[in-house]
């Protein structure tokens, strides 16, 4: 059976052996890392260690770093827990191009009274600090805009951003999964993080959270991650992030921009009715958002798995959905173009062979879906 | 005889067993020989901070308490 391509790491890239290895050893940890015996000394030891992994990844001070069961988690907290600590029924601007675990989270805040400016995107999918300057209002309680986009890529851009909220004196957030390690998350802001996306464990992230933030936990217990996230945390899984923390500043990004790039050329080249998603520029190195006319994504989706390449269809999160997806619809594609557009996510293991036999792939898989 | 750090940290306000494992990360960090000064909350954290420093096997050089702190000096293992 031929070797597959693995070419879906926005998704969640595979596990590093190193990471692999010191999970391990925290697995034998027998201690509870809040219990006051040496036992819980040595558990705590591994999580604080990971702590200040991850809080130098960030630029951060170990005590801003709150683990969480993962991005979606650290997602909800940010916004859910700026938007509850009291007071009268506020105002959050977010963007029309975040994760679901931003936009359902914004959903659910709406239905509680709250107002939410869903700002537009142009159709590389850039927000426009300016816009964001403009919908401030005195109510405002967080401007939440990810830093780089989950399907397309574009690289927000953050720190004006981050700059426009810090002159109005309004909290921002920024979802950092997909550009964590690979690019600075701005100073000050409160960020969402996970391990998966950078050669770690699924299902454990952190929430950077700035001195003075102020924010409501969404679980209440024993007071662990100092009030903000109670429950006992998953020591093996937070033991990984901190050393994919440490590990992934071995990624070589310009090897993988010059593959992808490659791939797109050869995909442009070679298919017609082939674009290509987002900004040129300014994008994830390991991101290409492709479209083709007159193929249902879902269909090419299936017909690369058969021929050993795994790419998805926008983000692993609503790829379930036969909708188009709404980031593609907010840069202004058509439903039917939208609807033809595979993502395809390059990580430091991808090799040239590979990027040779994807290109392939997908120039003979649209060929056969559009004669049938 | 005063010995000079070459390091800080100060762990007030951290629980037990956290501010331990602070310490001994940032030990950790240290070159052999070097020497961290630690502040700690009394009570529980100037017992459990000490015992678990040793059972590392860092050196305690000092420890000390000025009011309602302690202040430890301790060598990191070789």
């Amino acid at each position: 059976m031929a070797t597959t391509v693995y070419l879906d790491h926005a998704s969640t890239t595979p596990v590093d052996a190193a990471v692999i290895e010191e999970m391990r050893a925290a697995l034998a940890l027998v201690g509870n890392p809040s219990s006051t015996h040496v036992d819980g000394v040595w558990a705590a030891r591994a999580l604080e260690l990971a702590r200040a992994r991850v809080a130098a990844l960030l630029a951060a001070d170990p005590d801003e770093v709150v683990f969480t069961s993962g991005g979606t988690e650290a997602n909800n907290l940010a916004l859910i827990g700026a938007c509850s600590r009291g007071g009268a029924p506020s105002h959050l601007i977010t963007s029309a191009v975040e994760h679901p675990s931003v936009l359902t989270a914004c959903d659910w805040l709406e239905s509680l009274g709250m107002r939410v400016t869903r700002l537009p995107v142009d159709r590389e999918g850039f927000v426009d600090p300016d816009a964001v300057r403009r919908a401030l209002g005195p109510d405002t309680r967080l401007v939440s805009i990810g830093q780089a986009n989950h399907e397309v890529g574009t690289i927000q851009p953050v720190d004006e951003i981050a700059r426009v909220c810090r002159e109005a004196g309004v909290p921002f957030h920024t979802d950092a999964c997909q550009s964590f390690g690979r690019f600075p998350v701005p100073a000050g802001a409160l960020a969402t993080v996970n391990a998966h996306k950078i050669y770690g464990p699924k299902g454990v992230g952190a929430l950077r959270v700035p001195p003075g933030a102020r924010l409501a936990p969404l679980l209440f217990g024993g007071g662990q991650e100092r009030g903000l996230r109670a429950g006992t945390p998953n020591l093996p899984g937070i033991v990984g992030f901190g050393r994919a923390a440490e590990r992934i500043a071995e990624e070589d990004v310009n090897r993988i921009r010059r593959l992808r790039d490659l791939l797109v050329a050869r995909v442009l080249g070679g298919v017609s009715g082939s674009w290509l998603n987002g900004s040129r520029e300014r994008r994830l190195p390991g991101n290409a958002s492709l479209g083709f006319e007159g193929v249902s994504a879902w269909d090419l989706v299936r017909e690369l798995d058969r021929a050993g390449i795994r790419v998805s269809r926008g983000s692993a999160c609503s790829s379930g959905s036969t909708a188009p997806s709404p980031v593609l619809i907010a840069l202004g594609l058509p439903a039917e173009r939208a609807l033809g557009v595979i993502r395809v996510s390059l990580g430091h293991g991808t090799t040239q062979e590979e990027i040779d036999r994807a290109a392939g792939a997908i120039e003979t898989a649209v060929r056969k879906l559009r004669q049938a | 005889m005063t010995i000079e750090s070459d390091d800080r940290l100060d762990l007030r306000g951290v629980r037990c067993p956290a501010n331990a494992a602070r310490a001994l990360v940032r030990l950790e960090s240290l070159e052999a020989g070097q020497v961290l000064e630690l502040t700690l909350d009394d009570g529980e954290p100037a017992v459990l901070v000490p015992e678990s420093l040793r059972l590392e096997g860092h050196e305690v050089l000092l420890h000390e308490r000025h009011e309602d702190r302690w202040i430890l000096l301790v060598r990191a293992r070789g």
